[in-house]
């Protein structure tokens, strides 16, 4: 007897996936709703330009080499490629002046390759979220 | 003889990205030649090129669906090599992240088993219960899916009040989840049916063929590294090894069940007396090793995962080598047990022994 109500109990048991017809779905709409980041979250760079010292820990330190040195108002600042980034935050934590950081940014969308290098005037501008 | 030969994969929901041609007369299979490669990235010849620091960022890749297990492996042979003292905070944090990885992995899989099975809700609903635990990963390191929070000398990042807070209302959320579990899958009499008796492996084969973590488990031997050579703060933790005696798929699916429940129960009692003191040593960037080598081997969530890092005094390893779980389930055991089975078969006894194909290839 037991046998069979654990036989009947089997077959009947995936039944109670009929209450998740009443439960609110878990996924989200996207774009037009999205999970905020959180505090933490390791998304696209921003460059403070006054407090970089020009030592290229950062550029140095990089797994992927997406971070190089490049010309801007007479001297050299950092470029991200985020093509090549793979937002380790090792630059974050090594850079002596705290002047690159990685903000919440999660969504980095781009058409071309070319617009995913940022060069150290848009670095420096605040993510548009 | 004439026989049909069938691809399996590469890209096939119920194959990941493992590729294998069977051999089948009717509906018995014949034979199953595995051919790996497709997700091959190198990672043992990439880290020859990278120092300590930075090949902590490559460690996740190896495995996707368990990557801390890999960040372990080889921050500890690193901190073999150097005699590091490891703060004890760190190692709690360590061992807490790494049982959650063990969830998230298993939780993963019954998504995995589900699509195998044909059975689509519950991989469904699986995989929307993993999104609980990486959301735990984002709020301790920033990443969802490559956390990169482990690094030579502790943990990148410390714990905060928010995810401990988070943590247990996973906990309690997922312990909840698993007697849900257990009603639509674990009971489910076509689960039952579809996996018990199918790939039947015994305690000696199973040895034999390498296979290692809940798959020699469910065979009846009682071998966990967690228990047997304990790591991190496993030696300060009480928990069961799960075994079963069967050893066929449905031994394979308990089992890893069971240890979900253990997991829970482990990081609960790490997350009540997390040590003070610092979470990291700070180290250079360039962190050179004594010449030397270590071979360190971890509990990860499919099985026994292996870093021997030979060290020649720079700050670039001289040579890694790893021994994932995957490769020997997938390209040993799979082909014994598929053989003599029916093309229905292939998906389950595949998905039983829970092979990573990014661990595999590397």
């Amino acid at each position: 007897m037991a046998y069979l109500t654990e036989k009947i109990n089997g077959i009947f048991s995936p039944f109670v996936l009929l209450k998740n017809l009443f439960r609110k779905p878990v996924t989200l709409q996207f774009p037009y709703d999205s999970l905020p980041p959180v505090a933490g979250y390791r998304g696209r760079h921003i460059l403070d330009l006054d407090k970089c010292r020009g030592c290229f820990v950062c550029s140095m330190i990089c797994p992927n080499k997406a971070i190089t040195p490049v010309e801007f108002r007479g001297r050299k600042y950092p470029q991200v490629d985020l093509g090549k980034c793979c937002f380790c935050q090792l630059c974050e934590e090594y850079c002596a002046g705290a002047a690159i950081r990685l903000t919440q940014q999660a969504i980095m969308v781009t058409m071309d390759k070319e617009s995913a290098i940022l060069g150290p005037e848009a670095l420096s501008q605040a993510p548009t979220f | 003889m004439s026989f049909l030969t069938i691809p399996f994969g590469p890209q096939h929901p119920a194959a990941g990205h493992f590729h294998a041609l069977i051999k089948v007369d009717g509906e018995t299979v014949l034979g199953l030649d595995p051919y790996p490669g497709y997700l091959h990235r190198g990672f043992e010849k990439l880290m020859e090129y990278r120092v300590h620091t930075q090949n902590c960022m490559l460690l996740d890749r190896i495995c996707i669906l368990d990557p801390l297990s890999n960040e372990a492996g080889y921050v500890n042979a690193v901190e073999e090599i150097g005699r590091l003292e490891v703060p004890v905070r760190a190692k709690y944090i360590r061992t807490i992240m790494l049982e959650l990885g063990r969830i998230l992995s298993h939780i993963s899989w019954i998504g995995e088993m589900g699509m195998a099975l044909g059975f689509d809700s519950a991989c469904r609903i699986a995989w929307g219960d993993r999104e609980r635990i990486i959301r735990l990963n984002e709020i301790i390191s920033g990443g969802r899916i490559y956390p990169v929070l482990f690094c030579v000398g502790g943990v990148r990042r410390d714990i905060s009040p928010e995810f401990v807070d988070k943590s247990y209302e996973a906990l309690d959320y997922l312990e909840r989840q698993l007697e849900f579990y257990d009603s639509f899958f674990f009971k489910n009499e076509t689960f039952i049916m579809r996996t018990k008796g199918v790939g039947k492996l015994g305690a000696s084969e199973a040895v034999d063929l390498g296979v290692t973590g809940p798959n020699l488990r469910a065979c009846g031997v009682d071998y966990d590294i967690r228990q047997d050579e304990p790591y991190e703060a496993y030696p300060e933790v009480n928990f069961k090894v799960v075994t079963r005696e069967e050893g066929d798929a449905y031994a394979r699916c308990l089992c890893r069940r069971g240890e979900i429940a253990e997991s829970i129960s482990i990081v609960r009692q790490l997350l009540k007396d997390v040590p003070g003191g610092p979470h990291r040593v700070q180290l250079d960037p360039m962190y050179k090793t004594p010449e030397g080598e270590s071979h360190f081997c971890v509990e990860a969530a499919r099985g026994e995962l292996c870093f021997h890092v030979v060290s020649d005094g720079s700050p670039i390893p001289y040579r890694v080598k790893v021994r994932g779980p995957s490769f020997s389930h997938s390209l040993v055991a799979f082909p014994y047990l598929a053989e003599g089975s029916t093309i229905a078969d292939i998906p389950v006894i595949y998905w039983s022994l829970a092979p990573c194909p990014a661990d595999m290839d590397r």
